[in-house]
């Protein structure tokens, strides 16, 4: 019991704060602050592409916590959400096209083509789980991350060949999804596509953070993520939560794919950055770990900014990389996991 | 089967045979708790205690025989389903939910419970029961001492409500100090008409403690007895007592 209550008592601040951990964000909001004087776009596409980089991560890593599955498809459903905001949002483009003067379509145009995404993403994370994933783990619980790992692979290049059966090899991208005047955000112009987009990434992540943190569903979810057995004793259904969960992630997928359609036009492996980034944003973060993810989504996302805006485009992937390589190297299991979670007990 | 469940009936355990893989740890088990009974279940290590209550709780499925919950079958049942029914299960790793706080464990414990007013009724109970836990309502559950534990884990188990609550060897590991608050808390329940299936090995204190007792030896009952009439059976106070 006395050991019990020393150990509870907060380290002092310095070495609760100095820490890697706190050391990595305080730079990184450093050059965030230092960014916004000297190059504002920066920080705006820091903080654009940053918000779906974290809708990405945060559904990659809520399905490895709860769920042990590291998901190698998880591109595919950004590319079926831009491929469904597409479709939507063509005849709507065209209609604008040929009368500019409708001012209401063009402030609401996008929206349909953004929810239908949300909702066929969820219904694939659905199926994905009932057709997939659930007879494997009736059938057997063994060598599960890695037999996952090599299902979902295969369910990518399934996925991206048979989009390139269907629909071909051809870029089917939008110019833009609001063609409104760009707004002037502290002296500083910003297109309105940029900027709704950083709402939709805000709102959705809180959106989604109010979920896990407040509601019975969403704290179903986190029981599940840390103890199984215990959740199946206060009368959690498994198979609920996993099919809850799968949905989520990939509806948040595809809405990160409908969203950055004008960044990222549809095509068969549009898919695989936005799956790598998001790999490298959960790894960083420590895997399982949902709101870390959302931090390390924009450190990572600013990154890559830097790289393009003071390297060239080219070295996009290589920087970054080695950057997490190099934190990694300091603090293996990432930013904000202390331990790796979410491993099936027994 | 229902037809001839006597009166007051909770739960009935037939003829069970269970155990995992290749090896079978239950033989012919059978075992009985009536309404606001208060049961043990002791035994040796290995016996299959644990076994059994992992059985009731549908985390196993028993190979023969059956289980039935107010006359209703549950053998095979999945472990949520049973929990649903009204069956709590503190088992022994306690499996409680470390990253949250002992306040979002017990919101969780009353996951199936969907009555507001119940759940707050609850949550008084149990604080009233474990005064600690309401001091400790904030702080991550992984942070607590192995004694507090096992009151959130009972406070957990208490709040989807149960009929029956199984409980599995709550001293273990616990200091002496520890142990008497947790059997206090068990005696206190039973006295608000909580019906316990209690597994110990602390034979002495847990037979003057409960009204009735099976004892397991190797996967079989060998005896069966109030807590008196097995304070006084020769063969546990030689086997178990030390007399």
């Amino acid at each position: 019991m006395t050991t019990a209550t020393t150990n509870l008592r907060p380290a002092p601040f310095l070495r609760r704060y100095l820490t890697f951990t706190w050391l990595t964000l305080a730079i990184a909001a450093a050059i965030m602050v230092f960014e916004a004087f000297a190059n504002p776009s920066l920080v705006v596409n820091t903080l654009v592409t940053g918000g779906m980089w974290a809708l990405m991560a945060a559904g990659l890593a809520m399905v490895f916590g709860v769920m042990n599955i590291p998901n190698f498809a998880h591109g595919e459903l950004f590319l079926l959400g831009s491929f469904t905001a597409f479709t939507v949002f063509s005849p709507i483009q065209e209609a604008l096209f040929e009368d500019p003067s409708l001012t209401w379509l063009k402030v609401v145009g996008p929206i349909p083509g953004m929810v239908a995404s949300l909702v066929i993403g969820a219904i694939a994370g659905v199926l994905l789980e009932v057709v997939l994933f659930r007879p494997l783990r009736r059938r057997s619980r063994e060598q599960w991350v890695m037999n996952t790992f090599l299902l979902t692979a295969g369910v990518s290049v399934v996925a991206i060949n048979s989009y390139r059966l269907v629909v071909g090899n051809d870029y089917h991208g939008v110019p833009g999804y609001w063609t409104l005047p760009p707004v002037d955000v502290f002296g500083v112009p910003i297109s309105v596509d940029r900027l709704m987009v950083l709402m939709i990434a805000i709102v959705t992540i809180g959106l989604f953070a109010l979920f896990l943190q407040r509601t019975r569903l969403g704290r179903a979810i986190r029981a599940v993520s840390q103890d199984e057995t215990g959740a199946q004793m206060a009368g959690i259904d498994l198979n609920r939560v996993f099919v809850l969960t799968m949905g989520i992630s990939c509806a948040l997928a595809a809405l990160a794919g409908a969203s950055l359609l004008f960044l990222f036009p549809a095509y068969p492996d549009v898919g695989l950055q936005p799956l790598y980034t998001a790999w490298f944003v959960v790894i960083l973060a420590g895997l399982g770990n949902v709101p870390g993810a959302v931090v390390g989504a924009f450190i990572v996302a600013l990154l890559q900014n830097l790289t393009i805006f003071y390297v060239g485009v080219g070295w996009v992937d290589v920087l970054p990389t080695v950057f997490i390589m190099l934190i990694l190297l300091f603090k293996p299991s990432g930013l904000f996991g202390s331990a790796v979670k979410g491993v099936w007990e027994q | 089967m229902s037809a001839t469940v006597p009166k007051g009936r909770l739960l009935d355990v037939e003829n069970v045979e269970a155990g995992y893989e290749l090896l079978q740890v239950l033989w012919d088990v059978s075992l009985h708790v009536d309404e606001g009974e208060f049961v043990a279940l002791l035994g040796p290590n290995g016996a299959g205690k644990t076994t059994t209550l992992r059985t009731i709780a549908g985390f196993l499925k028993p190979l023969d025989g059956g289980i039935s919950f107010r006359g209703r079958a549950i053998a095979g049942a999945p472990a949520h389903a049973v929990s649903r029914m009204g069956i709590g299960y503190v088992s022994e790793s306690l499996n409680l939910f470390p990253a949250m706080s002992v306040g979002e464990n017990l919101q969780v414990g009353a996951n199936a419970v969907r009555d507001k007013a119940q759940i707050a009724s609850t949550l008084e109970l149990v604080f009233q029961l474990f005064p600690r836990l309401l001091e400790r309502r904030d702080q991550l559950a992984g942070t607590l001492s192995g004694g507090e534990r096992k009151m959130l884990a009972i406070g957990r188990g208490l709040m989807g409500s149960p009929s029956l609550l199984l409980v599995d060897e709550p001293s273990l590991g616990l200091a002496p100090m520890a142990t008497v608050a947790t059997f206090e808390a068990l005696k206190a329940l039973r006295a608000r008409g909580v019906t316990i299936l209690l597994v110990e090995q602390n034979v002495n204190t847990t037979l003057r403690l409960v009204d009735r007792a099976y004892v397991l030896e190797q996967g079989r009952i060998v005896l069966e007895g109030t807590g008196e009439q097995l304070l006084r059976n020769p063969h546990v106070q030689s086997a178990y007592l030390g007399i």
